[in-house]
């Protein structure tokens, strides 16, 4: 499902089950952790605190989008506090793209692998940014109220993002 | 590599899924997190009202027994014997002491006169 589908989305579950909501949940968080953190031993850190935290708020949310938002909030929050500590590490992505043939999905492979390494440069708020607004697609308002920021500040730093992107692959190119 | 490019492949991403192991190691992680919080939890409900039993009990004082007052009996009152007054207290009377007074000064008046060497001095008892 898309993730601003599921943020815009209607009161589902407002107050499902602990475990439901984890199990619904738990890739979601592990994808955005992973792609902030770059490996999957600090993500799958990352997402067990974000449940964590979870269990001991409870999960009486308001709605789906409240619930979603908070999830997003503690991930990055929680991400925010690991890249203080160590530099992420661009592990090479073992996410796999369902329905692709093998010889374009190696070459796809490549190249993601190589746009992760590049994302793994930025700084983390635009990182952040970018796999909040761009991989996990949700609107510049969500990914500035996850930041705890303006949109002026989401849309620059997403366009400075993309840009750096750009320079760092077009050397690599080179 | 274009801007359009980098979002494709960022749209991409998104449909990718997570290794299943992780996705286990959390969720068992997760499971015995809370599992373990649940049994605090449920000890901490047992615990609790036993505490405040303890506590009630200690503070708890039994009431003080009535007092149960015997029956009164009637009792016969006897005429009151009338007692000689005993003789008044002899009053004992202060020899009252004159107060001594601060020994009189003279009265001294001076009266000059037009005459500078006549001055009429009056001494009065």
């Amino acid at each position: 499902m898309h993730a601003s589908a599921v943020i815009v989305g209607t009161a589902r579950v407002a107050s499902a089950p602990f475990e439901t909501i984890v199990r619904r949940r738990e890739a979601q968080v592990m994808r955005i952790a992973f792609r902030i953190l770059g490996n999957w031993a600090d993500a799958e850190d990352v997402a067990q605190e974000t449940f964590l935290r979870l269990h001991r708020h409870g999960t009486g949310f308001r709605d789906e989008a409240a619930l979603g938002s908070w999830l997003y909030r503690v991930t990055v929050n929680l991400c925010f506090d690991r890249t203080r500590v160590a530099k992420p590490v661009a592990e090479m992505p073992e996410l796999r793209a369902a329905g692709i043939s093998a010889e374009s999905s190696v070459i796809r492979d490549q190249a993601k692998e190589k746009l992760m390494a590049a994302l793994a440069t930025l700084p983390a708020r635009e990182r952040a940014a970018v796999v909040l607004r761009e991989i996990e697609g949700l609107t510049t308002a969500e990914v500035a109220e996850v930041l705890g920021s303006s949109e002026v500040t989401v849309r620059s730093q997403i366009s400075k993002a993309l840009g750096r992107l750009r320079g760092i692959l077009h050397r690599e190119e080179i | 590599m274009t801007e359009e490019d980098i979002r494709g492949l960022f749209r991409e991403m998104r449909e990718d899924s997570v290794p299943a192991d992780s996705m286990a190691r959390v969720r068992m992680r997760i499971t015995e997190r809370t599992a373990t919080w649940r049994r605090w939890k449920r000890a901490a409900l047992v615990i609790a009202p036993l505490c405040l039993l303890v506590l009630a009990v200690a503070l708890w004082r039994p009431m003080s027994p009535r007092i149960v007052l015997p029956p009164v009996l009637p009792v016969r009152v006897e005429p009151a014997v009338m007692r000689p007054e005993p003789p008044p207290a002899q009053v004992v009377r202060r020899k009252q002491v004159a107060r001594r007074r601060p020994p009189e000064q003279p009265v001294l008046i001076r009266i000059e006169t037009p005459d500078p060497d006549v001055v009429i001095l009056l001494v009065g008892n």
